[in-house]
């Protein structure tokens, strides 16, 4: 029998950390566990940080938007501020597992897992989010890049824990998009999947665009050049045909039982075509309005 | 470990181990075996429960994280003779074949119409999408739920 | 529940339903029992190979562990098989296939089990393996069971009606086409299982998610050694099961491992993992098709070469096969054909039975080939299956006469005029940017009942209790069909009782009569025929027993009402409860057996079949799938679904139309994504994260119309109507695809990535 500790304050914790720096740490348990039932992991103590309201909260703060790790994909999905600044990152949410998994499953264990077909991370990073890090020794933060090292390999020390993530609300972009190719339609790892942050103006001229890439690389693929070339020429299907073929050259996928190399990498371009079909951003904008969701 | 909980209405204090799947020490300890369990991974929603209200899967959940909860099976949610109005709808509208899902699936609705209480045909489906039934093709299941309109008090 | 007296013809909620929405309905799973010892199997986890050592001890040493047992400990012929005995129970020589098992543990608990099922050392000296029909056959294969005459080949049988294919020189069209479809599981939610225990006097009680009690007690007591009279089989409702538990699962396994305990209760559960690894499959099956035709589009002649890739043990592989092979023609007039199977053993997982058994293959080839000769002669393919349509008389493509009820025409004409047909074109027009929209049909049949050579019998038992009640014995398992629900339905519409007043008592070989396992769409037909002759028999019974206590001299003004029998004349009443308690204990009871008709052709079609060929009753059904392909991604969605099902005429609404669309949803799986992939014998798709099946999102609303006809032979005019749906997804959505964008796969599921590559290469190539 394992120990399991769940504290109620950041000081319990750390003091249940320094007594035991390998302890595992859960927050939904929706990754873990079904690791450990498959005799992945293992550890004497477990530590739960679902009782620890402050890492729960979302909220605005200086003018970005930081949710704490343990909010669950339910709340952040449903959250006002969320659906009103950050429409990509709820576009991804839905398409994350199915209810039970979002109600139980949290940002920061899909940001800790790493995996390369994690829903929230594309998103993430179009939004250039900073992952808060804190231990019983002081608190940094990292640029989301730099914080996931591979596939399930992130930069965290022995004591460390993830307690948020904090994005800039991302108001100079009006098209927001977020594209999961799975096997159907609700619980499906993604195959391939692509977030977009984009300024289109009203005559279709992309005047500022982030994108990124999930499935299809050890870790989310971006690519400044590709960014680059899209910048400036008009929001067409031939623009978007060109940077197709470039992203194609880019992205880095295996072959797994879900689907091959050659699907991937040809799908992750043809995610980018989908964009043609939105010219008219606002449009989009207006959709996420905050009382939708289920 | 000493948990103490709410379960289906009554105040519970039991010893288990911590980590014990919440999924076992309903079935096996408790005896309450209307959860069931089909996958052990998150994937069927066969062991599906209500925590503090919200649809959880006892597979993925630990004795532990049950302490200060109030947890509702399937067994908990109708009262004495009078079922859910949701299990009234099921019977009627034939969304029982196997009845494997079942239990399962009312849980999830009770949780849908809980954040929604008007659901669409189409977020009926969005809000059930974690819970799979090989036997009825969901039609029937999404007709259930339809005609459960729950009466005030339960929302 | 609604208290009513029930309708044959009317919707009527199932008596089960009750008891399953509150989660009280006890399934086998849910049984534990006091100090429940746990059992569990040790794998192969190697394809094919010899067993050089077998070391249980560190395993036997683990405190918790009550014993581990291996094929010397099986005290019987060690053998399973329904029609062939080749499966050990416990291998002790060879290993055929990564699930073979290979040690047997008691314990305590399910953590040591595992434990010490890790702990058994099993040095096995690898074989070269054959996957692959193509590997299996070839002359230096290497052989999976060495005493079999024919070597891989479990069975070459063979049709051939009219000239056979010699007919196809002669055809104005030809039409040649190979396809290919994959190993599909059942994964029905409650995953193979079951508790057994020892009574004081040696027998052994088994409580197990099986649907066919009455052949298990048979396969133990061969395997086991133990006699039919020292055990018990009990079936309650199952959690599904599709074909998958008619067979061996854990039953010998746990009635060994009760011998082993002590009289402490035994369960065994396969997680779903090992559902995957060792539960019985669809067969993958390679199609080469031949089909000519006039150039008016009549059927001539039809040459197919169908190879089952049935696994490492018989099971029913045999038997699926040939029932695909009677249906490969499809439900169509074709004088002239040829139609070869090899039935193949592999080193993969065992295929047996699944809905639509070796059915839902062939009808993914006939029904692409109808469509191919549809664009060849530039005919609306509805109008091609209905020219060619099999009617009553007719003679099917094995060369039998139709002499039962043959609906397969009505199913088209009414498919004929559903909206979604007659609008086809428009709402095709109205696809959105990188959509594009096509419409399929199929038409399907599938044959109910064992066919040939092996009694389809069914013995209905149906008791007064001495408390007044009805008590029907049934004697076939409901795995969530509904046939107990008919039962309940024909008892109390002939006896007159409502539903209240009428128990169930499910599957049990110590209270309820062989009758035959919950398969081949036979349960409700042949069952129900049964109890019809029971219930009527108790009818007169009880109406004569009371005559006695009425003091009536003629039954005539006699007449059994609910509750109670009455004298019309005299207006006296005596209740059932009065009845039952004068009656004595053997008077009480009515039992009657049925025997499903069969062909009475004189046949020489047929060469190669051990049991099962041919079948006279078949249900129909005529499928129409509205489907959308995403250009960017290969992703088809099924958007609107609608099926014309003939079974007869319908004692349930609400039963038939969940059977049409619970197949439906299982059959757009199976066109879409659901594979077993495997790697030189190792399971690519081990568990739900890997094998999808279809959530509520992915299935659309199905419109399901019901075509009455009336069958002369069935309970009330009806045929099964379980398995026809199955068959009809996967060809009316391939021919969808190929209305939508002119790509036909030959080879399913018709994956997102496929549909991909197949639209860049009709691109290249050119196409549309
Ligand atoms: C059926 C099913 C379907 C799924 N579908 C999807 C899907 O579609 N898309 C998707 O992206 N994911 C999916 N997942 C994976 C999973 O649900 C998500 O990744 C989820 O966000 C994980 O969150 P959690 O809180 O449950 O993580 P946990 O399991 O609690 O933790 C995951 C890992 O992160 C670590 N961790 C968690 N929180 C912290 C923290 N604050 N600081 C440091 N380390 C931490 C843990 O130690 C552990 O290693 C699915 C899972 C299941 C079971
Ligand atoms: S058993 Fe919990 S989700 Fe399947
Ligand atoms: S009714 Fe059988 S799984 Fe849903």
């Amino acid at each position: 029998m394992r120990q399991v500790r769940l504290p109620q304050t950041l000081a319990d914790l750390w003091s249940l950390l320094n007594k035991d720096p390998t302890a595992l740490i859960f927050s939904g348990g929706t990754d873990l566990f079904v690791k450990m039932r498959a005799d992945k992991v293992a550890a004497s103590t477990m530590i739960g940080l679902e009782r620890l309201a402050a890492l729960r909260d979302i909220r605005e703060d200086n003018g970005d938007i930081r949710i704490g790790a343990c909010a669950t994909h339910e709340n952040i999905l449903r959250h006002p501020l969320i659906a009103a600044h950050l429409p990509v990152l709820v576009q991804a949410l839905r398409t994350l597992g199915s209810p039970p998994i979002r109600t139980m499953g949290t940002i920061g264990g899909n940001i800790c897992t790493a995996s390369p077909a994690g829903d929230t991370l594309p998103p993430l990073y179009v939004l250039r989010a900073e992952v808060e890090i804190a231990s019983s020794k002081g608190s940094r933060s990292v640029p989301i890049p730099d914080f996931i090292a591979g596939p399930g390999q992130i930069r965290l020390a022995a004591g460390e824990i993830v307690t948020g993530v904090r994005v800039k609300k991302p108001a100079e972009f009006n098209l927001h998009h977020f594209e999961k190719v799975g096997q159907r339609k609700s619980m499906s790892c993604a195959v391939a999947g692509m977030a977009a942050l984009l300024r289109v103006t009203p005559s279709g001229a992309i005047e500022a665009c982030r994108l990124a890439w999930g499935s299809v690389g050890p870790t989310v693929m971006t690519d400044a050049g590709i960014e680059n070339f899209l910048t400036g020429k008009i929001l067409s299907p031939d623009t978007l045909s060109a940077a197709a073929r470039q992203v194609t050259r880019m992205v880095m996928p295996i072959d797994d039982v879900r689907a091959t190399a050659d699907y991937r990498r040809t799908v992750s371009g043809n995610l980018l075509l989908r964009l043609s079909g939105m010219e008219n951003p606002t449009i989009e904008l207006k959709r996420q309005s905050p009382s939708e969701g289920m | 470990m000493n948990i103490r909980f709410t379960l289906n209405g009554k105040a519970m204090d039991l010893d288990a181990a911590a980590d014990r799947r919440v999924v076992d020490l309903l079935r096996e300890d408790l005896g309450l075996t209307g959860a069931k369990e089909g996958c052990g991974a998150g994937e069927c929603g066969t062991c599906s429960i209500l925590v503090d209200g919200e649809h959880r899967l006892s597979c993925l959940m630990i004795a532990a994280q049950l302490s200060g909860r109030d947890v509702v099976t399937i067994e908990g949610l109708s009262e004495k003779d009078r079922l859910h109005p949701l299990q009234e709808s099921f019977i009627r509208h034939g969304a029982v074949q196997c009845g494997f899902c079942t239990p399962g699936m009312i849980i999830g609705a009770a949780a849908l119409l809980k954040r929604n209480p008007q659901p669409s045909r189409e977020e009926i489906r969005e809000g059930l999408a974690g819970n799979l039934c090989r036997c009825t093709g969901y039609q029937k299941i999404v007709d259930a739920v339809e005609a459960a309109l729950l009466p005030e008090e339960k929302l | 529940m609604d208290i009513q007296i029930p309708e044959i013809g009317k919707s009527f909620a199932r008596p089960d339903a009750a008891a399953k929405v509150t989660g009280a309905e006890k399934y086998a799973v849910d049984y534990y029992g006091d100090h429940l010892l746990w059992a569990g199997v040790r794998r192969a986890e190697v394809a094919h190979g010899r067993i050089r050592n077998l070391d249980t001890s560190a395993a036997a040493r683990l405190p918790g562990v009550m014993a581990v047992l291996t094929g010397r400990d099986v005290p019987g012929a060690n053998r399973q098989g329904i029609v062939h005995k080749d499966q050990p129970v416990l291998a002790t020589d060879k290993v055929r296939y990564s699930g073979d098992a290979v040690a047997l543990v008691l314990a305590e608990n399910r953590e040591t089990l595992k434990q010490a099922i890790d702990l058994i050392e099993v040095d096995i000296e690898t074989l070269p393996g054959v996957f692959t029909v193509d590997e299996a056959l070839k002359p230096d294969a290497p052989v999976l069971h060495e005493e079999h005459p024919g070597g891989n080949v479990l069975l070459k049988a063979e049709i051939k009606a009219g000239k056979g294919e010699s007919a196809l020189k002669d055809c104005h069209i030809l039409i040649e086409e190979t396809f290919d479809v994959p190993m599909q599981a059942h994964a029905f939610l409650e995953t193979e299982n079951g508790i057994a225990w020892q009574e004081a006097d040696g027998r052994v009680v088994l409580i197990a998610s099986t649907q066919a009690p009455f052949r298990d007690k048979w396969e133990i007591s061969h395997a086991l050694g133990l006699g039919m009279d020292r055990m018990r089989v009990i079936s309650p409702y199952l959690g599904g099961a599709f074909g998958g538990k008619d067979g061996a699962t854990v039953q010998c396994f746990l009635v060994l491992a009760a011998l082993h305990a002590g009289g402490r209760p035994v369960k065994m559960w396969w997680n779903r993992e090992e559902n995957f690894a060792a539960g019985y499959k669809r067969h993958a099956a390679h199609m080469r098709y031949r089909l000519g035709a006039n150039s008016d589009g009549t059927l001539q002649a039809l040459h197919c070469r169908l190879y089952y890739n049935t696994g490492a043990y018989a099971h029913l592989g045999g038997e699926v096969m040939a029932l695909g092979m009677e249906h490969a023609g499809g439900p169509y007039r074709i004088p002239h054909t040829l139609i070869e199977g090899w039935c193949v053993y592999t080193n993969n997982p065992i295929a047996g039975a699944m809905r639509g058994f070796g059915v839902a293959q062939v009808s993914f080839a006939i029904e692409q080939m109808m469509d191919l000769l549809a664009a060849k002669l530039n005919i609306n393919p509805l109008a091609l299956r209905k020219k060619n349509a099999l009617r009553r008389g007719d003679q099917n493509t094995s060369g039998v006469t139709m002499t039962q009820s043959t609906g397969i025409g009505d199913c088209l004409a009414a498919l004929a005029e559903n909206p979604l047909w007659l609008k086809r074109n428009d709402w095709k027009q109205a696809a959105g940017p990188f959509k594009k929209r096509g419409v399929g049909v199929s038409a399907v049949f599938n044959a109910m009942g064992y066919g040939r050579g092996l009694p389809d019998s069914a013995i209905a038992k149906i008791e007064l209790t001495e408390g007044g009640r009805i008590r029907v014995y049934n004697g076939v398992t409901d795995m969530g069909q509904g046939n107990a629900t008919a039962f309940v339905q024909i008892a109390g519409q002939i006896l007159c009782q409502e539903n209240t007043r009428i128990e169930l008592v499910q599957p049990d070989t110590d209270r309820t009569l062989p009758s035959g396992s919950s398969s081949a769409g036979r349960t409700t037909y042949t069952y129900g025929n049964a109890l019809i002759k029971a219930s009527e028999s108790l009818r007169r019974k009880i109406i004569g027993r009371a005559a006695l206590m009425l003091l009536a001299d003629t039954l005539d003004h006699l007449e059994l009402l609910p509750g109670r029998v009455r004298d019309l004349q005299s207006g006296r009443e005596i209740p059932l409860e009065m009845i039952g308690s004068m009656m004595a204990a053997e008077d009480r009871i009515c039992i009657s057996q049925f025997l499903m008709p069969v062909v009475r052709d004189k046949l020489d079609t047929g060469k190669g079949f051990i049991i099962g060929f041919p079948h006279l009753i078949f249900s129909y059904a005529a499928h129409l799938a509205c489907i959308e392909v995403d250009e960017l991604t290969g992703a088809v969605e099924v958007k609107n679904y609608a099926a014309a099902t003939e079974a007869g005429r319908v004692l349930n609404p609400q039963t038939f139309t969940q059977q049409v669309q619970g197949a439906i949803a299982q059959g757009i799986g199976y066109a879409l994504y659901e594979e077993i992939k495997m790697e030189q014998g190792r399971l690519l798709t081990p568990d739900f994260t890997t094998y999808h099946i279809p959530g509520a999102m992915d299935v659309p609303e199905i419109s399901s119309q019901i075509v009455e006809t009336w069958e002369p032979s069935g309970p009330y005019g009806m045929k099964g109507v379980g398995e026809v749906g199955s068959n009809g997804p996967l060809p009316a959505i391939a021919n969808a695809l190929a209305d939508a964008c002119g790509i036909r796969l030959t080879c399913s599921p018709l994956k997102q990535e496929r549909v991909l590559e197949a639209l860049s290469q009709s691109r290249r190539e050119g196409g549309s």
